[in-house]
């Protein structure tokens, strides 16, 4: 029975398959399997139950549900029920149309305040104003008509995909919020009918994906990230992004919803069951670029900060991101401060593992309702009770996500130095570093926390002395120290043999911190023998050559490039190359 | 008989006051950003603008879009409520009919609303101040114009020459001369300004209320200011209301404030708070009607009123709603 429904998933799939891809195909198959045998109301369940044939009636009563809470709306809604309803209507009863489309007028779909927010409410307003052309003001739930809604989506779409690909998302490289940008982009390209917003979207697609391949380890999102739930950041197989890369990059193996360890926080979060239904095709070469690991490079990428509305002097400062990818881990970095408010993850080290907790990484706890004053706009004296009341852990000293203005990094190749400057008088005034307890080996030695999970090894190297604190999953070192500096070398077996070998090696490095009391400052030289000078204030020098974070390029590495502003993304492997040209919507090949 | 007439004569002013203060009676309306049980995206309980006549006391009606965070209103005097504007990060929501049809005048080129000014001469002029600056329209916002950049709190329209406009924003206190077109900072010193009011009968004197450096004053439109101090202990004010019919008897607001009254005009102040779940105020009102009667809208215990000039409060509605604006109107 379960060969039969799987057959017959994989011939309505079939039919509306852009290309080969026997990968995706099978794992959109079993992906469609499992969800529409779910009962709960949600959008991507009565897509899939419809789609598959497994359930009309059933999915028809969710769908009724859905639109009957008329408490419910925002742009959560607004995009995914327009894409339910556009992947499922020709199979629905008229009485499901009409209540579809009375939410449109009924409900209040909340445009909201960030980048994802804003994708989601136009992209839903977008598609629902196409599929009603015509209709006037009365009938939409802002007072608008129909052609002034899809103007104004339309617009504001196009502006969104120009400024992604010229100076970057605000909520770039997010483990948790990559499903909010995907899974709006995948309905888009499904279902508008102007080629030129199809084709944009289905770009938008190729970019997210690369973005994210760039830096993909075996279903991890490895390197810094804007935004990403603390769940997420102490175990990365189980962020929405694993979702996704299950299905596109055809990593990992085991299936996410299946294995407790990894399972996501939300089990209800099928949003790719709307990438398993569209006929978006991941390009060949941006799996390559997900999955090839034969050698390790460095992968360096220019972001920007989300609208700082005040307490600052730029609008949109550029981030500088530096990612060091080989086939065994990742340590990757943003260069540090307060990039993005609540929820940064500036740096970690996560590595290819069958078990969870797989990251190492330190930070500040930072939390002030100046910061988030930066970015918000209510009341500075309530913002940071506000946020806690929706992200629970804001201001909370062991939380695990945190942008500090104490907090600077500088990362070449498998090297890291990250330095700490903590202001008197903050309300959290340590360093956490988070190590899982499943490692292979923890020791202290010479100063040195070495640690190994499998073939890979992992040191760290406090300027100053903290303490260990048993947590559940894992250790916390927390050192209170408010000038501090953390000097951190990654290797595997592949690169340094054995873990002996690799200890013995950290002998041969030499740390200079006879500055560091006076300026902040310090020099190393690390295992490969280059000399690494850093200092607080900025100045990042290998081998007595600064390095100027400004010369980043939007994407610089083997695999992708592109220069800031162009508009154009290019993609490379095995001497192939495809270019995204946002200017003229066109790709190259 | 004689009974009889009594009854009858009784119902009779029982009717007729009914009737009297029916016609007499305001409306209040507020604006509610948020409340306690806010998540976004989720099924939310109820924000935008609700409104109410004073005898319902803690009824309160919902008008217009629902979860839209509102942060300010506006009700165009006159005109039975008939023109009012609700400012949310949606955009600016107008209704044109008393409520029974709402537009959100605003494209994506606008959001974050949190202060709208009307020209009280000009139903067709419209101020809105955001995160990113102050727009103007002239046709009651079909369409905009950006006149200032900046994080704007509060925009007013002076009350008697309706080319003045002051704006509290976060680089300081602004004017403008030529109804919006361009702005000059005023006197005051202090950058993060909130809130900026002027007296009802004099229109050179103004109050502006700061972000943790307290209230000062103005008795030349803005050319210089005085700290008032007298009597004040807390230093984060975002509302100060005159009282409409005696000017010397001015209320103000802010974080952890409860209530401060002046009966001097501004000069000295006294805290009032009891009553209070929560002592953080962001918008006051004064009745026009009924002088003793006094609206206080809380960050998180939603509306309170005072009978007796401030003295006293109690809540009246909406739990747990942070009050962005009252604005009571005949």
């Amino acid at each position: 029975m379960k060969l039969l429904l799987l057959a017959a998933v994989c011939f309505v799939l079939g039919s509306c398959t852009a290309q080969d891809d026997p990968v995706f195909d099978v794992r959109s198959s079993r992906l469609l399997e499992v969800v529409s045998a779910e009962n709960e109301v949600s959008p991507y369940v009565i897509a899939a139950k419809v789609r598959t044939g497994r359930d009309l009636a059933g999915a028809c009563l969710l769908l009724d549900s859905l639109t009957r809470d008329r408490a419910m709306g925002g742009m959560f809604y607004a995009y995914s029920l327009i894409g339910a309803y556009l992947f499922t209507r020709d199979a629905l009863p008229d009485s499901l149309h009409a209540k579809v489309r009375l939410a449109f007028r009924d409900r209040t779909m909340y445009r909201g305040d960030t980048e994802n927010h804003w994708v989601m409410y136009y992209t839903g307003l977008y598609l629902a104003a196409q599929t009603w052309p015509g209709e006037g003001r009365d009938t939409w739930f802002n007072g608008k008509s129909s052609e002034e809604n899809f103007q104004e989506a339309a617009e504001w779409l196009g502006h969104w995909m120009t400024t992604s690909a010229t100076i970057g998302q605000g909520e770039f490289d997010s483990p948790t919020y990559i499903t909010t940008f995907l899974t709006p982009m995948i309905v888009l390209h499904e279902f508008a009918e102007d080629p030129v917003m199809k084709k944009r979207a289905g770009m938008m697609l190729d970019l997210l994906f690369a973005d994210f391949a760039a830096e993909h380890l075996e279903g991890n999102y490895g390197g810094g990230h804007s935004r990403d739930y603390p769940e997420d950041i102490i175990n990365p197989l189980g962020a929405p992004s694993t979702m996704w890369a299950w299905l596109y990059f055809g990593k990992p193996e085991f299936e996410q919803w299946e294995e407790a360890r990894f399972r996501p926080r939300n089990r209800g979060g099928w949003e790719t069951a709307f990438g398993a239904l569209g006929s978006y095709r991941l390009p060949p070469m941006i799996r390559s670029i997900a999955t090839d690991r034969s050698e390790p490079y460095v992968h360096t990428e220019t972001k920007r900060v989300r609208n700082v509305i005040r307490l600052g002097t730029e609008k949109n400062p550029p981030v500088y991101k530096y990612t060091y990818v080989t086939s065994d881990y990742i340590l990757g970095s943003l260069h540090g401060g307060i990039l993005q408010p609540i929820q940064q993850h500036t740096w970690d080290v996560t590595f290819a593992s069958g078990r969870p907790n797989n990251t190492i990484f330190t930070l500040h706890p930072y939390a002030s309702g100046k910061e988030l004053a930066m970015f918000f706009p209510e009341e500075i004296k309530f913002l940071a009770d506000e946020v806690d009341r929706y992200h629970l852990v804001y201001t909370s000293p062991d939380k695990w996500n945190s942008s500090s203005p104490y907090e600077r990094t500088f990362q070449h190749r498998n090297t890291l130095i990250v330095l700490y400057n903590i202001k008197e008088g903050e309300m959290h005034p340590h360093i956490d570093g988070f190590f899982p307890k499943n490692l292979d080996e923890r020791m202290e030695s010479a100063g040195w926390i070495l640690c190994r999970a499998g073939k890979v090894y992992v040191a760290l190297h406090p300027v100053r002395r903290g303490q260990w604190i048993e947590e559940t999953v894992n250790w916390r070192w927390r050192s209170h120290q408010l000038k501090n500096g953390v000097i951190v070398e990654v290797g595997s077996e592949r690169e340094d043999g054995s873990w002996e070998a690799f200890r013995t090696s950290l002998a041969t490095t030499r740390l200079d911190t006879s500055a560091f009391n006076t300026t902040l400052s310090l020099s190393y030289r690390n295992r490969q023998g280059v000399d690494l000078r850093f200092s607080f204030d900025g100045t990042r020098m290998v081998n007595g050559k600064e390095i100027h974070l400004t010369d980043y390029g939007f994407f610089e590495g083997p695999f992708l490039q592109s220069e800031r502003g162009s508009g154009r993304i290019t993609m490379r492997y095995k001497g192939r190359s495809r270019t995204l040209d946002f200017n003229t919507t066109e790709i190259m090949e | 008989m004689v009974i009889r007439s009594v009854i009858i004569a009784g119902l009779l002013t029982c009717l007729m006051v009914s009737l009297y203060g029916q016609t007499d009676e305001p409306t209040v309306y507020v604006s509610v950003f948020s409340t306690k049980l806010f998540v976004v995206g989720a099924a939310n309980p109820q924000t935008g603008m609700f409104f109410q006549k004073p005898s319902e006391d803690t009824v309160w009606h919902h008008t217009g879009a629902k979860n839209i965070r509102a942060n300010a209103l506006a009700v165009f005097p006159g005109v039975n409520g008939r023109i009012r504007y609700t400012a949310s990060g949606n955009g600016l929501h107008r209704t044109r009919d008393g409520g029974r049809s709402w537009k959100i005048t605003t494209g994506w080129r606008i959001t974050e609303i949190w202060a709208v000014a009307l020209d009280r001469t000009d139903s067709m002029n419209v101020f809105i101040g955001t995160a990113y600056g102050i727009y103007k329209s002239t046709d009651m916002g079909d369409t905009w114009k950006q006149v200032f950049t900046g994080f704007v709190s509060c925009v007013i329209v002076d009350r008697f020459d309706p080319s003045i406009l002051y704006a509290a924003t976060e680089i300081g206190l602004y004017k403008s001369t030529d109804r919006g077109e361009t702005w000059k900072r005023t006197g005051l010193s202090i950058d993060r300004t909130r809130t900026v009011t002027q007296h009802p009968k004099d229109p050179l004197t103004l109050l502006a209320g700061t972000e943790n450096h307290g209230i000062y004053a103005s008795s030349n439109g803005g050319k210089t200011w005085e700290k008032r101090e007298a009597g004040i202990d807390h230093a984060t004010f975002y509302t100060i209301a005159y009282d409409p019919r005696d000017p010397s008897i001015v209320y103000a607001g802010g974080y952890a404030t409860g209530v401060y009254r002046s009966t001097d005009g501004g000069t000295s102040w006294k805290r009032t708070c009891q009553g209070f779940e929560i002592e953080h105020i962001h918008s006051i009102a004064v009745d026009p009607v009924h002088p003793n009667r006094v609206y206080a809208g809380t960050m998180g215990a939603g509306v309170y009123r005072s009978d007796d000039k401030g003295e006293t409060w109690r809540a009246v509605g909406l739990p747990g709603a942070q009050v962005g604006r009252i604005v009571i109107e005949r």
